[in-house]
């Protein structure tokens, strides 16, 4: 009788005990080799192995096409091994040999199918392009890497190709690996371990141990040193490997019970259904765990496919496993066979009708053996005990329906979830019933087809994770993500200044593409630009006011023939359904391009157009901050105003009905791709428009330099803007048809918008989208009447900015401190406001006092209100400055 | 006709058995005997577990601690002398069933309650 040993650290050796156990052909029942039989010392052993070898890096640290090329060679080992793995998986396991000739070929090809996946296919690294941390800005990236010790254990039923289900992707996956085949079967999985020494696979990277699952068990499933455990067993095992493992949290995969349901539709081609029927309840003795052991029928074809059932099964050849002609084999054992005898008695009991086997069969010139007929009980229930719990045995339950939600209502009623499959002409019906049935597979007019890229495992109680395909590498694995930070300075971390009282941020970064065209005329550029950017078909969005005006037509005229039409139905302070709608007209138009001509409600709805043509969905969607990868679809702005700056920011402000304020977009992919600024275009503003979209602009030039996250470039932008404001506005207001002067309000608002671009705005802003969205006060007036209030709460917190800007406002601060001169500056732009007629207090513009509490609430919740120079965290003090600007 | 063992212990009850088992009646309100039965726990393993149950003519029963239980003779015979622990510590709270001839390799790792047999199936 041949002898088998342990296969611990590259060695074939006795057990610690020196314990053998007789294994056995269930054919016959004689004993057909001696194993050693492992203890703990030698589990411990074997732990031990593949721990060091883990952390020796020779397999680990392997590139994956290393890996694959030794796994490869591992394969070659198996395929030289062929013929004594098929001969002995039979003899072992009572695989009939018309089976068990295929193991070794289907092990070699899932080996070589994972390795080519590992190399080619695995995304051992994934960059990850927006991480949806827009203060932390840097690479990110994740790296799969191994769990590192890894067991299997596998069970007696297919104990060669089970257990590479578990070796194919830990070892290629860089784990180290200890096996414990079943204790019936264990032969195979010691011959695999003769061809991984054969293959030179590091000594300790695979380790085979034999024995008794509860003290091998024990052991392997609670060791510190094992990192994860893929079991393929029964749900009441592996609930306690799921328990044992928690003590140490390993990482766990389950493959464990079935009761499928094979369910047998009426229009189905009655022959394919009972030959389905018959594989996938009496293929290997009914001893696979996605059997499909509870066939529904439908009434309608219920007796004729029994009758032809019981013809079919009664034809079915039972014999010696190794003989050529027999279909199905002995069972594996005797306790199996008691179980299954067990089973069949208990559904008499039940009431079901056995219409065909029910008894132990004989093979001629054998004796002994564990055979069993195949069994067929009709008018079963499904809630007997039959049909809820897994046989194991060539035992078929027939169940009968009268509807399709019926079938699919019995097959959803069990503790498992393993598999499941559909016999029908129509595949669109046989898909509706697969995708109602809740299991981790459904064949459609076929059973038992495993395929190495397509994943296998359970829902409910059938398990947990998946084997085979890319999916099961996945389980071996676990991911790491690394952040490498783009900016390596404490005082850049906006994180790290949470514990910091220096709340500035100082690094920054600059991108703002927009390509300006500015200047009489300038109009003209757009058809090149049109050109330029590759389109054809432009859409102008624009509101009815400035349509009216005439602005959008002087546009369409300068488009030529590049204009697919004008869109004017946008509102001031656009909600996130005015895009939407806007959108749907571009995308019916099959529009490449936007051009918008108006204020800032006209471009923050024209950038959401952009993004949603572009990627699809609503702008609901994409209300965040950097999440865009791609550039969008192609943006050409012409403001009419000369405040928002929107022609160049990376911000768009649209009102969420559901969020209740105003929300943003944010993100360098909207800014636009051209601005036009031809003063033509506000030259019919009306003043009252002029003055508050202009001290918009002067609110964003001035927190832009107030908030923490102000640079130098940010100021000479903003510094420069608030000079061109203070010295122009005043002209414009005394004559609206200045156009020099409209120019240089149009230049001063896009400079401040790429101010607060880079640096963001403050608390004014938070406070003006907070009334602005209770109270519908236009931004602009809302920004004016608050700004000078906010100047004077930050002035401790950037005094020195307030009095570049006071400078800027011509204060002559020879002689004056510092502080004082930042609070003139609060002062001159209030004196700014009176000349040019802007609204002084809040009252005037319609806001309720008694609001102006829930105002603070809201206004200290805004995005903006992050970035103001002051920390902002008590609604009591920012009522304080409601209440001041009242 | 019941048989009853001749031979002792067929079945050996481990340290607070007998109350769970017990408690486990009274909790329900019934008062019947507890089947040591066969069944197959999913892919690849059988078990022994404990179902409250009526008996059988063919049964082997036996009365121990108060309590009866029972065990087709064919059961008996591929299990042998069966012996009934139960555990509660860290997670694990059940009954233990291991037999003289093991159904499995596993015998005894995992832990089971008590089932109450259905008896009606329309």
């Amino acid at each position: 009788m041949e002898q088998y040993k342990l296969f611990i650290n590259g060695e074939f050796v006795d057990a610690d005990s020196g314990k053998t156990f007789e294994t056995i052909d269930p054919g016959t029942e004689a004993p057909i080799a001696t194993v050693a039989q492992a203890g703990k010392a030698d589990a411990e052993k074997a732990i031990a192995a593949a721990r060091k070898a883990f952390d020796r890096g020779d397999w680990s640290g392997l590139t994956p096409a290393a890996r694959a090329a030794k796994v490869q060679d591992f394969a070659d080992q198996i395929t030289r091994q062929g013929l004594r793995l098929a001969f002995t998986e039979s003899m072992n396991s009572g695989q009939v040999i018309s089976l068990a000739r295929f193991m070794p070929l289907i092990s070699v090809t899932l080996l070589r199918n994972l390795s080519l996946a590992a190399v080619t296919k695995f995304p051992w690294e994934e960059e990850i392009p927006v991480s949806g941390n827009a203060f932390a800005p840097g690479r990110e990236f994740i790296r799969r890497e191994p769990v590192g010790v890894c067991v299997g254990i596998s069970p007696w039923n297919y104990p060669m190709y089970i257990a590479c289900w578990k070796i194919a992707p830990a070892l290629l996956m860089g784990n180290t690996m200890v096996l414990k085949p079943a204790s019936y079967t264990p032969l195979t999985a010691l011959i695999v371990a003769e061809a991984a020494k054969a293959a030179g696979i590091p000594d300790g990277v695979f380790n085979v141990i034999a024995g008794p699952g509860r003290e091998l068990g024990e052991i392997l499933c609670t060791h510190p040193d094992v990192d994860k455990i893929a079991f393929t067993g029964s749900t009441e095992v592996g609930r306690e490997i799921m328990r044992m493992a928690a003590g140490t949290i390993k990482k766990v995969t389950l493959e464990l019970g079935g009761k499928s349901a094979n369910i047998i539709l009426d229009d189905a081609d009655m022959e394919l259904a009972v030959e389905g029927a018959l594989f996938s309840n009496f293929f290997h003795q009914g001893q696979v765990c996605s059997s499909g052991s509870r066939v529904l029928v439908s009434s309608k074809i219920h007796d004729e496919f029994l009758d032809k059932m019981i013809k079919r099964a009664e034809s079915i050849r039972i014999g010696y496993q190794m003989d050529q002609t027999s279909h199905m084999g002995p069972l594996v054992s005797k306790q199996q066979l008691a179980t299954v005898e067990r089973y069949v008695k208990l559904g008499k009991e039940e009431g079901a009708e056995l219409i065909t086997g029910g008894k132990r069969v004989e093979v001629k010139g054998i004796k002994g053996g564990f055979y069993y007929a195949p069994t067929i009980f009709a008018n079963v229930n499904n809630k007997m005990r039959i049909a809820q719990e897994e046989i194991f045995g060539p035992v078929l339950c027939i169940i009968k329906y009268d509807s399709d939600e019926e079938a699919i209502a019995i097959a959803n009623d069990s503790v498992y979830g393993l598999a499941g499959g559909v016999f029908s002409t129509n595949t669109a019906r046989a898909e509706r019933i697969a995708r109602g049935v809740r299991t981790g597979t459904m064949w459609i007019n076929n059973y038992h087809i495993f395929s190495d890229y397509c994943p296998f495992g359970g829902y409910k109680q059938s398990g947990v994770g998946r084997e085979f395909g890319l999916e099961s590498l996945r389980e071996y694995t676990q991911i790491k993500r690394i952040h490498v930070s783009a900016i390596a300075d404490h005082k850049s971390n906006m994180t790290f200044q949470i514990m910091s009282d220096y709340k500035k941020v100082d690094g920054f970064s600059y991108n703002c593409p927009t390509n300006v065209v500015a200047g009489h005329g300038a109009l003209s550029s757009i058809y090149k630009a049109v050109a330029d950017l590759g389109c054809r078909r432009a859409l102008i969005l624009t509101d009815s006011g400035v349509n009216k005006a005439g602005l959008a037509q002087l546009v369409k005229d300068a488009l030529v023939d590049f204009c697919v039409g004008i869109y004017d139905n946008i509102s001031p302070d656009p909600d996130l359904e005015t895009v939407d709608v806007a959108n749907a007209v571009a995308r019916e138009l099959k529009a490449d391009c936007i051009v918008s001509v108006g204020g800032g409600s006209v471009i923050d709805t024209a950038k959401g157009v952009c993004v949603t043509l572009k990627n699809g969905g609503k702008i609901n969607d994409y209300l965040n901050f950097l999440v865009l990868t791609e550039p969008q679809t192609p943006h050409i702005a012409i403001p009419t105003t000369a405040g928002t700056g929107s022609e160049v920011t990376n911000i768009a402000v649209l009102t969420s009905k559901g969020g209740g304020r105003k929300l943003f977009i944010i993100d360098t992919r909207i800014m636009p791709n051209v601005a036009i600024l031809d003063p033509r275009f506000t030259m019919t503003l009306p003043k009252d428009l002029t003055v508050t979209t202009a001290m918009d602009a002067m609110t964003h030039a001035i927190e832009a330099m107030m908030s923490t996250l102000a640079n130098q470039i940010c100021d000479g932008l903003a510094l420069h803007a608030i000079r061109l404001i203070n010295e122009n506005l005043p002209l414009v207001v005394a004559d609206g048809s200045n156009e020099k002067a409209r120019l240089s309000m149009q230049l001063a608002a896009t400079m401040a918008g790429w101010a607060f671009t880079i640096a963001q705005v403050g608390l004014a802003h938070g406070m003006a989208h907070t009334i602005g969205t209770l109270h519908h006060v236009p931004h602009g007036v809302a920004c004016g009447i608050v700004l000078p209030k906010v100047m004077r709460y930050n002035v401790d917190h950037a005094a020195d900015k307030l009095a570049l800007v006071a400078q800027a406002l011509g204060i002559n601060t020879a002689g004056m401190k510092e502080h004082d001169v930042a609070l003139a500056a609060a002062d001159a732009v209030e004196s700014l406001m009176k000349k040019v007629g802007h609204p002084m207090r809040l009252r005037d513009v319609g806001v309720p006092e008694e609001n102006l509490a829930i105002c603070a609430f809201h206004a200290i919740a805004d995005t903006a209100v992050i970035f103001n120079g002051r920390p902002v965290s008590d609604p009591n003090e920012v009522l304080q400055i409601y209440r001041q600007a009242y | 006709m019941k048989r009853r063992w001749k031979i002792n212990p067929i079945v050996k009850l481990g340290p607070g058995v007998s109350q769970a088992i017990r408690s486990f009646l009274a909790d329900k309100g019934i008062q019947q005997s507890i089947r040591i039965d066969l069944y197959f726990s999913g892919c690849c393993d059988s078990s022994l577990y404990l179902c409250v149950d009526t008996i059988f003519e063919t049964d082997l029963t036996l009365e121990l601690d108060g309590l009866t239980f029972v065990i087709n003779p064919e059961i008996y015979q591929v299990v042998g002398e069966v012996t009934i622990s139960y555990v509660d510590e860290m997670g694990r709270k059940g009954f233990v069933l291991t037999s003289s001839k093991p159904v499995g390799e596993w015998d005894g790792f995992g832990v089971s309650d008590i089932k109450i047999q259905p008896n009606l199936y329309v």
